[in-house]
């Protein structure tokens, strides 16, 4: 194992680089930029024997995964924002092709107006695609989830594509110690794909051709079901990387301080490190408040969500993006949750750091304030409640 | 821990100038972290820069707006970006100047620093004399300063990490933290802050429209300008490539035809002057 001090974005290339890919192919978009340049250096100098295919935008590059990953190969692809709203048919295919892909992506907000700041929009408007999403709170966090997605992606319960996330900016070109595993070790945690229900040259076969009213609904409910499986295969995952790497992130909804909070937030990204911070400052003047990571957003971590309810009493969930007529995306999911819950604390909807407005220890002391101050349940627009940390230079 | 804001512009190498220093610190044991603010990603528009360093994991993911300690690598911001904002009290400001301490606006407390980068990385073949990459020499000046990191883990850092010219830029280092000139305490600023203009005030409640707050008759990228286009109009031809080629519509003409720098807009980019057939454009230093 060496340390590192890497950004977000280069944890991004060297997993895949550990993963040993075998074809990359990706279309430049800022904030995303730089994890693809790494991989083409890995790739020109030799120190990653792999296929990197240049193209001429975002949906060609998925195009061109998902033909590699159809031949059996282990593929990577990264993007953002527009990038990733482009490839949005493809996603799709993906999914339904059963095809491990593994794609970094860098949330970064919409337009327009053009932004470029960290914002969840583009990944939650992929909500129905049938990929698995991670969200990764640090960059060491984005190299362990990387490799772990691929064991996630490849293994025969699931064999379904996943997207790890990373927070524009805030991690995509922040630097930090990274602990970066040796590969032998990665190699054993990882072996090559063994590939099932590809494609093999000179054999006729299809994959996601036409089908029929009688059997479509079938193919769709096996993506259905290979989902479900994703919550017990991931915790095998997790399990087998902590025994091989000494490293665990807690699974797919981990919680900090909550057992006997009044009051609770729910985070995802790197809000969730400033709002630790929070949660011990407010312990520390004898205040009941604690934090839960959603970390896994697809499959949603229904089970975990409902057992946290069985002790908060207030639950604030902070979103950074906002599905337009109804709060934030991942409220309206906590909320659906504990409807099925014998417990169903109101949940309030802060929408906070959108467009990479910084969300800063203030913001998040009020939202705790809010949920403590006992106010009904609501939205709140956080970013235009609180005015601090609004400005850069 | 040491926060620290960086302000300078697009490609004079303030964003590597932060990570360096997080490597260095790295080197020196310690746990730092270090990211930039694109406000447009564009050479010449000023750059926002962050880094942090403690003993232990830093637990905050946000911009710093309260800094221990703020370096400007282009001392032509301080005329159009209020640098030491938030700055705390005993903090210090680093400048890239040729100028000494004294000629600093600095909020009262506030210890000030000079160092000549951009003679310093001139010297050693760095940069050109339009965009010097002054970063190295002003990391020097500022472990000096402040003793955030070692001399010995700066240049263990730029060995490492920097791509071009290590050497070069090992020595930039070292004659940065040779020729800091800090100012003693109990010399600190007494004065009034800050010269440039406060940043107007964010309207509380924007109108419904055009999702461009803005026009960009209203945006001033003449701050983004270090280098100002003067044109010799005895050798000129009124070929018009100038207007051709600018970006930015920056150019008109006068009565009689001639090209005329419009000086709001001007980025001082130098693509005029590169293209002029007779090569009447002569681009010349901003005195700051």
């Amino acid at each position: 194992m060496t340390q590192k001090v890497l950004s977000g974005n280069y944890a991004q290339s060297y997993a895949a680089q550990l993963a040993r890919v075998q074809v990359i192919s990706a279309y430049p978009i800022t904030p995303q930029t730089s994890i693809v340049e790494k991989l083409a250096d890995f790739v020109a100098s030799g120190e990653l024997p792999a296929q990197y295919v240049k193209v001429e935008s975002e949906h060609s590059a998925l195009q061109v995964c998902l033909s590699a990953a159809a031949l059996g190969a282990r593929t990577y692809t990264a993007t953002s924002s527009q990038g990733l709203l482009l490839m949005h048919e493809l996603l799709h295919w993906a999914s339904g092709m059963r095809a491990p892909i593994v794609m970094g992506v860098v949330n970064r907000a919409v337009g327009p107006p053009w932004n470029i700041g960290s914002d969840h929009t583009d990944t939650m408007s992929q909500r129905d695609t049938g990929w698995i999403q991670i969200y990764a709170e640090s960059n060491q966090e984005v190299l362990d989830t990387v490799l772990q997605a691929y064991r996630l992606a490849e293994h025969p319960d699931v064999r379904l594509p996943v997207m790890v996330t990373e927070d524009a900016f805030y991690l995509s070109h922040t630097v930090e110690p990274v602990d970066v595993p040796d590969p032998e070790r990665v190699d054993r945690f990882l072996p090559p794909r063994e590939p099932h229900a590809v494609l093999v040259p000179g054999t006729a076969s299809r994959l996601g051709s036409f089908t029929g009213p009688d059997y479509y609904v079938d193919f769709r409910h096996q993506v259905a079901e290979a989902t479900e499986r994703v919550p017990t295969t991931f915790a095998a995952v997790e399990e087998e990387y902590e025994r091989i790497m000494g490293r665990t992130h807690g699974g797919p909804f981990p919680t900090y301080r909550v057992d006997d909070a009044d009051a609770v937030l729910v985070t995802m990204g790197t809000i969730t490190t400033t709002a630790r911070s929070v949660v011990d400052e407010l312990r520390a003047s004898g205040r009941k408040v604690g934090l839960a990571k959603l970390r896994m957003f697809r499959p949603f971590p229904n089970d975990a969500v409902r057992a946290l309810a069985a002790t908060a009493d207030r639950i604030g969930v902070v979103d950074r993006s906002y599905t337009f007529g109804s709060m934030g995306p991942a409220a309206t999911e906590v909320s659906a949750a504990l409807y099925r819950s014998p417990r169903r604390p109101a949940v309030t909807s802060f929408l906070a750091g959108i467009g990479g407005r910084d969300v800063t220890l203030q913001e998040v002391r009020h939202m705790f304030d809010t949920l403590l101050s006992g106010a009904p349940a609501a939205t709140h627009w956080e970013d235009l409640e609180i005015e601090e940390g609004a400005v850069h230079g | 821990m040491i926060e620290i804001r960086f302000h300078g512009r697009g490609g004079q190498g303030a964003v590597i100038a932060a990570e360096l220093l997080a490597q260095a610190a790295f080197l020196d044991g310690k746990m730092p972290q270090s990211f930039p603010f694109f406000g447009v990603e564009r050479r010449g528009a000023p750059v926002t820069a962050y880094a942090r360093i403690d003993d232990k994991p830093i637990g905050l993911r946000t911009s710093i707006v309260a800094p221990d300690v703020v370096v400007v690598l282009d001392p032509g911001l301080l005329a159009t970006t209020r640098v030491t904002d938030g700055i705390k009290p005993g903090g210090l400001l680093l400048v890239n100047t040729h100028r000494g301490p004294e000629s600093l606006a600095a909020p009262p407390g506030v210890r000030r620093a000079v160092v000549d980068a951009t003679r310093i990385a001139l010297s050693h073949g760095l940069g050109t004399t339009m965009m010097p990459i002054v970063n190295t020499a002003v990391l020097g000046a500022l472990a000096r300063a402040t003793g955030a990191v070692s001399l010995e883990g700066l240049t263990r850092a730029v060995e490492q990490f920097v791509p071009a010219r290590p050497q070069d830029n090992r020595f930039a280092a070292r004659d940065g933290y040779l020729g800091v000139r800090i100012e003693a305490a109990s010399e600190a600023a007494s004065g009034a802050a800050a010269a440039a203009p406060a940043a107007p005030a964010r309207p509380r409640v924007l109108p419904e429209g055009p999702v461009a707050s803005l026009s960009s008759e209203a945006i001033d990228t003449a701050a983004w300008r270090t280098f100002t286009p003067v044109i010799h109009l005895d050798r000129c031809t009124k070929c018009n490539f100038c207007w051709k080629f600018c970006p930015d519509d920056a150019i008109e003409f006068d009565d009689v035809g001639f090209p005329k720098i419009r000086l709001d807009y001007c980025k001082g980019c130098g693509i005029c002057a590169a293209e002029c057939p007779p090569k009447t454009i002569e681009m010349v230093a901003t005195e700051i």
